[in-house]
């Protein structure tokens, strides 16, 4: 600790400040770090296991390598080739550079914007211990010899029961699902912590450039996963209980599975850039000695970049047949998302030009992101041009575009982040013997591996292919290209030998040692487990202070918060736009039941893919009820009114303010909801514009009462919700509304599941009676969920943890029942429209 | 501390153009994929997503006027004119993004 100065009155302080906190707030010792929620250990566990994947992956590449290095190889068979280059890419994509990014952001993000936690640390932990385990699975699958074999996007129909009827699809739809739930949770986590848990006074314009960065990336990855985790439900549907929506034999469309995993997969590559150009656009201005240039047109710029990634996912379609003039609008929109891009690089470069710039090992990793992440921008600005892109189509030349996009994108701004914060986390910095040579053997070895990948690509080498003859002119290149690969994993072997000799032989250095001017630097090294130990009071742009000069302060507790209440694990919620504080946030505390959770949630995965489908229903229950369970601790149990924070100023507990972090969570979550939903109604249209084998011989003949009764149902439900926080403010029966709202569900839910076995074609023969069930089960599905938001409200009615200032709960209620209301409506209307749809496709020409 | 807080579904402002635009390119596709599936006739499915196309230009247009005629609050300080011309900035953008993207290749064949 920086506090040890405890000799002064002003050292003792500290000291017994950080006593107190740090009893509250540390995880404990043995067995009690499975309990551990702090976003500093959640954080480096993501990081951590993040880099154990990542270890595996590289090895997995370096073995494609192997085979492909001379022709007519037998180091692997096409099998196991498969296998071995579809777990590379999910590896990579899924278990490293995603939950790297998320890592860095739980560990980073509360720092960096003078907040103690995020705010929902078990929300962290769950996510964490889902990762862990859904790559576990992927993992076990891989050295059991049954991983996924079908690429790493999964393409139906090759990834259909048809094609591939062992469990290696299943793997990979399960267990990526499983790792997606971790990071929509984490996505949530972190929107509503940079809306709400900032230091005070952090206005938006003052808030570091890095915290816009992750704002716009959490809320890309809100909407971003949703498409995918329908297109691998519906997949593992039809895998598992023939409903055949990619299957063109029978009314589906393999290309649906296209358009699902590209809405995910094109945005993807932006979701890890722009936390790695947030770490840039933090480090650049410090090894330039100035203020980052054009901070207001990168805040406009990343913006842009994140709607445009969405609109471009077709790109990775140019080849499937959809007419010119639509294939324009996705040309058009991929060359142009370069702009905002390049506002960036441009940034970046005239804070360098107009700075004095010193050199540093991390600056020389950023040196080496300009170089591959250029090179990767403009082979991308190639491939948007469609003709040259029908050319390359399925090559090696697309290989080597998006390493030098994902790898220039991730893994060098990544290492640069690692040797630049490393000293906060150590308090040590990196020996240039070692860091220098390993940073030119990954850049040399990486330039080697995927430069000569375009040339091999050029000369018509397709991807995915185990083996070649040798005649093809690819012999040298391909050879030189798998020396490369080696070299570079020499570079990434003497990176990991740098970073650990670090630990013990790197040099001493104090805080704050690159001169940095954000808050993550005016804190202890390494960071307390609160972080801070009282929270700054921001007045001009959080990323232009002096650590160094604020850091005492903080440490006696002269901000915010600066002592310890109650055993409560406190921090403070601000004004989403101004930051003015409005609420003391009261975080959970340590518990294992996120792990327990998690369990659950791991049994129902693996009950799924083993085919015991009432042991997941029974698992997915459990999972639901410990959430309940989880909400029965949560907030507090009496009324406190507005409480002290210091600089005499008092705010009200969360649990009596008017926005508090779980509200915002759940309208983020219904914005996941309703993504997924969205895409839900989307992938009806598109069967029914799009797919062969339209209209079926069988009509579709949903019955009109039931469908009206079920809508009508659910807004007796919503309104009664309405009711009872009415009766709460009112002191009227509560637990009689909250009953009749359980009623109308169990009647909708009733009225939607006999709608279901009525489903004509049945849904295992068409695809219309597929997406139709589909529809109906998501409103059972909503109305199911809402039931255990009603049997927690009872709860927590009955322990008292609400009352008329305290409306959180019930709130949080009526807020599902209306959406699960309008959703409802939206998807009874559309399958009772649906055979008016497809009658009209019989008067198509 | 700070300026008076002003609300938070201000925030919309910054993602209205390119919300728009999001619309037009779903809408445009959507009616560009029904219009082929149903083998219309090609004039009147040009003029359509032309007519598309304009009115979602019109909405961006007007945003941007609505937003630039109105002067940021000075109650609201800094934040309020750095949020302002975020939101203008981001509407200029829209602007440009949707007729580059969606405006030329609308002279292209139709449905081959």
């Amino acid at each position: 600790m920086s506090v040890s100065d405890g000799l002064t009155p002003q050292g003792s302080a500290a000291l017994r400040l950080h006593r107190q906190l740090a009893a509250i707030w540390a995880t404990g010792p043995g067995m009690q770090r499975l309990a551990a929620v702090n976003h500093s250990v959640v954080g480096l566990r993501f990081m951590a296991t993040a880099f154990v994947f990542f270890g595996i992956g590289g090895i997995l590449g370096m073995l494609t390598r192997v085979q492909l290095a001379t022709p007519d190889a037998t180091f692997m068979d096409p099998e196991t080739y498969n296998q071995v280059f579809t777990m590379h890419g999910s590896m990579m994509l899924f278990l490293f550079a995603i939950p790297m990014v998320e890592g860095m952001a739980i560990y980073l993000t509360p720092k960096i914007l003078g907040a103690r936690d995020l705010a929902f640390p078990r929300l962290s932990a769950y996510g964490y211990w889902c990762y862990l385990f859904g790559g576990t699975i992927l993992t076990a699958a891989l050295v059991a010899g049954v991983a996924p074999n079908s690429g790493w996007f999964m393409y139906t129909p090759l990834s259909s029961n048809v094609y591939t009827p062992g469990i290696n699809a299943d793997v990979w739809l399960l267990g990526v699902t499983f790792v997606e739930i971790s990071a929509l949770t984490l996505a949530v986590e972190l929107v509503v912590s940079i809306l709400k848990l900032r230091a005070p006074g952090m206005s938006l314009d003052r808030m570091p450039i890095f915290g816009w960065y992750m704002l716009v990336t959490a809320l890309m990855m809100v909407v971003a996963f949703p498409p995918l985790i329908l297109g691998s439900i519906l997949l593992e549907t039809e895998r598992a209980f023939g409903l055949p929506f990619f299957d063109p034999t029978r009314g589906g469309d393999p290309l649906l599975w296209q358009h699902l995993f590209w809405l995910f997969g094109h945005p993807d590559v932006y979701i890890i850039f722009l936390p790695m150009a947030g770490v840039l656009s933090t480090m650049i201005p410090v090894f330039a000695s100035r203020p980052l240039i054009g901070y207001r047109a990168i805040v406009v710029a990343i913006i842009a970049l994140a709607f445009v990634s969405f609109g471009i996912w077709v790109h990775h379609m140019f080849t499937v047949g959809i007419p010119h003039l639509a294939l324009a609008f996705f040309s058009a929109g991929t060359a142009i998302v370069a702009v905002p891009t390049a506002v960036q690089v441009f940034a970046w470069l005239a804070t360098l030009a107009h700075g004095r710039p010193h050199w540093d090992v991390p600056m020389l990793y950023v040196f080496g992101f300009f170089v591959i992440f250029v090179i990767g921008g403009l082979t991308g600005v190639m491939l948007s041009i469609v003709p040259f892109d029908w050319q390359v189509h399925n090559t090696y030349f697309v290989v080597a575009h998006f390493h030098y996009v994902t790898a220039g994108a991730a893994a060098f701004p990544l290492l640069a982040a690692l040797y630049y914060w490393l000293p906060l986390l150590t308090g040590r910095a990196a020996v240039h013997r070692l860091s220098v040579p390993a940073f030119w053997l990954v850049f040399v070895g990486f330039n080697l591996t995927f430069f000569l990948m375009h040339l091999v690509g050029l000369l018509g080498m397709p991807r995915r292919i185990y083996t070649y003859q040798g005649y093809e002119g690819w012999t040298w290149l391909n050879l030189l290209s798998s020396v490369g690969g080696f070299i570079m994993t020499i570079g990434f072997g003497l990176v990991v030998i740098d970073l650990l000799a670090q630990l013990r032989f790197g040099r001493r250095v104090r805080r704050d040692p690159w001169g940095a001017a954000t808050l993550e630097w005016a804190m202890p090294i390494p960071p307390a487990p609160y972080a801070f130990a009282s929270l700054p009071q921001v007045t001009t742009r959080a990323d232009r202070i002096a650590p160094g000069a604020l850091a005492p302060s903080l440490a006696r507790g002269d901000g915010y918060l600066g002592f310890a209440r109650n055993g409560w694990q406190e921090t403070l919620g601000v004004h989403v736009v101004s930051g003015a504080p409005e609420q003391l946030i009261v975080l959970s505390r340590a518990t294992y039941l996120p792990l327990f959770t998690a369990f659950a949630t791991a049994a129902a995965v693996l009950a799924m893919l083993f085919h015991f489908y009432l042991g997941a229903l029974a698992m997915t229950v459990l999972t639901i009820s410990l959430f309940v369970s989880a909400g029965q601790r949560a907030g507090l149990a009496r009324d406190y009114g507005p409480m002290p924070i210091g600089h005499g100023v008092s705010v009200p507990p969360h649990t009596e303010a008017a926005d508090p972090p779980p509200w915002l969570a759940l309208i983020w979550t219904l914005v996941a909801d309703g993504t997924l939903f969205t895409s839900l109604v989307f992938g009806t249209f598109y069967l029914w514009i799009s797919a062969p084998n339209w209209p079926p011989a069988m009509a579709l003949e949903p019955s009109r009462p039931l469908a009206l009764v079920a809508v009508a149902a659910l807004a007796l439900a919503a309104a009664a919700a309405r009711g009872s926080l009415r009766a709460l403010a009112g002191g009227g029966a509560v637990r009689g509304w909250i009953g009749l709202a359980l009623l109308a569900l169990f009647a909708a839910i009733a009225t939607t599941v006999a709608l279901i076995g009525g489903v004509t074609p049945h849904p295992r023969a068409h695809a219309l009676g597929a997406t139709a069930a589909a529809l109906l089960f998501y409103v059972a599905l909503h109305a199911g969920i809402g039931l255990f938001f009603l049997v927690s409200n009872l709860l927590r009615l009955g322990a008292g943890f609400v009352s008329p200032q305290r409306t959180t709960d019930l709130r949080l209620t009526r807020l599902w029942l209306d959406y699960t209301l309008w959703t409802g409506a939206v998807a009874l209307g559309l399958v009772l429209a649906l055979p008016g749809l497809a009658a009209m496709l019989e008067a198509r020409p | 501390m700070n300026a008076p807080p002003f609300s938070p579904q201000w925030l919309w402002w910054l993602a209205a153009g390119f919300g728009v635009w999001c619309s037009a390119l779903a809408a445009l596709y959507a009616l560009h994929g029904i219009g082929c599936a149903f083998a219309w006739s090609a004039g009147p499915l040009r003029i359509g997503l032309a007519a598309l196309l304009l009115a979602h230009l019109t909405v961006i247009g007007w945003l941007w006027r609505d937003l630039a005629a109105a002067n940021p609050d000075p109650g609201f300080g800094q934040t309020g004119i750095f949020l302002h011309a975020v939101a203008i900035w981001t509407l200029m953008a829209a602007l440009a993004t949707t007729i580059l993207t969606l405006g030329p290749p609308l002279l292209l064949t139709i449905c081959v």
